[in-house]
C-alpha cells in the first residue's frame, strides 16, 4: 500500500503531525498533494519540548518538513478494503469483455474501446473519488 | 535496483535521524522510501531503566528521516525481555 494512498485516505480523519523541527500539529486533515503538503483544521500545535500549546483554526504545513504522521489504526483497513473492491471492479468488468468476446472480436476497434473504458471509469474513478 | 518490496508484511526496525527506534509491521512503501507501519511502537532505550515500548499505531515516516530499516527476526525478538535490557539511547544527528 502506498503512504500516498493512505494519506488520501485520511481526509477529514483526525491525525498528529511531527515535523522535523519537533514541534507537532494535532489536526483534521482537510486537504494533501503528492508532495505530502497537506492543510489541517481544528489544530493544537505544539512547541518542541512539548510545554507551550496553541491552537489555530487552520493551517497549511510544507510536506517536506514533516518528519511522520500518526493515522487512525481504522484507516489501514479502510484502504485494503477499497483496494480490495477496486481490483474486483476491475476483474469483473474484464470479464464480462472476454465473455462478450465473440462480439467484441468481431468489431475490435469499436467493442474494445467500449468495453475497456466503460470499466476504468465506472470502477476506477469511483475508488478515487471517495 | 534496492527495493523495500522484500520487507512488505514484515516486522521491520526503523532507525530515524532523531534517535528514534521503531518497531512495526511494513505494509508500504514508496519511491521516495516513505514507509507504512502497523502496530508500531516506539522502543526507549535507558541506561537506568528496562527498555519502554510506547504503542503508536499505524504511522506514515517520510522518508528523509529515516536512517536504517531493517527485518526482525521475530522469533528472538519475541524471547528478549526488553525490561532487562539497559542501553545508551542513540543520539540525534548533529550537522
Amino acid at each position: 500500500m502506498l503512504p500516498l494512498s493512505l494519506l488520501n485516505a485520511a481526509q477529514n480523519k483526525p491525525m498528529l503531525v511531527e515535523l522535523k523541527n519537533g514541534e507537532t500539529f494535532n489536526g483534521h486533515l482537510v486537504n494533501c498533494d503528492n508532495f505530502m503538503n497537506i492543510t489541517l483544521r481544528e489544530v493544537y500545535q505544539t512547541n518542541t519540548e512539548g510545554d507551550r500549546f496553541w491552537k489555530l483554526k487552520e493551517c497549511y504545513i510544507r510536506g517536506s518538513t514533516i518528519k511522520y504522521l500518526r493515522v487512525p489504526d481504522t484507516l489501514l483497513d479502510a484502504v485494503k478494503e477499497e483496494q480490495n473492491r477496486a481490483r474486483d471492479a476491475g476483474r469483473g468488468a474484464r470479464g464480462a469483455f472476454v465473455s462478450g468476446g465473440n462480439r467484441g472480436r468481431g468489431a475490435p476497434s469499436r467493442g474494445g474501446r467500449g468495453g475497456r473504458g466503460g470499466p476504468m471509469r465506472g470502477g476506477r474513478g469511483r475508488g478515487r473519488g471517495a | 535496483m534496492s527495493s523495500l518490496q522484500g520487507y512488505v508484511d514484515r516486522r521491520v526496525l526503523l532507525i530515524l535521524q532523531d534517535g528514534r527506534v521503531i518497531v512495526g509491521v511494513m505494509v508500504g512503501f514508496d519511491q521516495r522510501s516513505n514507509v507504512v507501519l502497523s502496530d508500531s511502537k516506539e522502543r526507549i532505550y535507558s541506561i537506568d531503566a528496562g527498555v519502554e515500548e510506547i504503542p503508536l499505531g499505524l504511522y506514515l515516516v517520510k522518508g528523509d528521516m529515516i536512517v536504517l530499516i531493517g527485518e526482525l527476526d521475530d522469533a528472538v525478538d519475541t524471547a528478549v525481555d526488553l525490561g532487562t535490557i539497559h542501553a545508551e539511547p542513540i543520539p540525534p544527528i548533529r550537522y
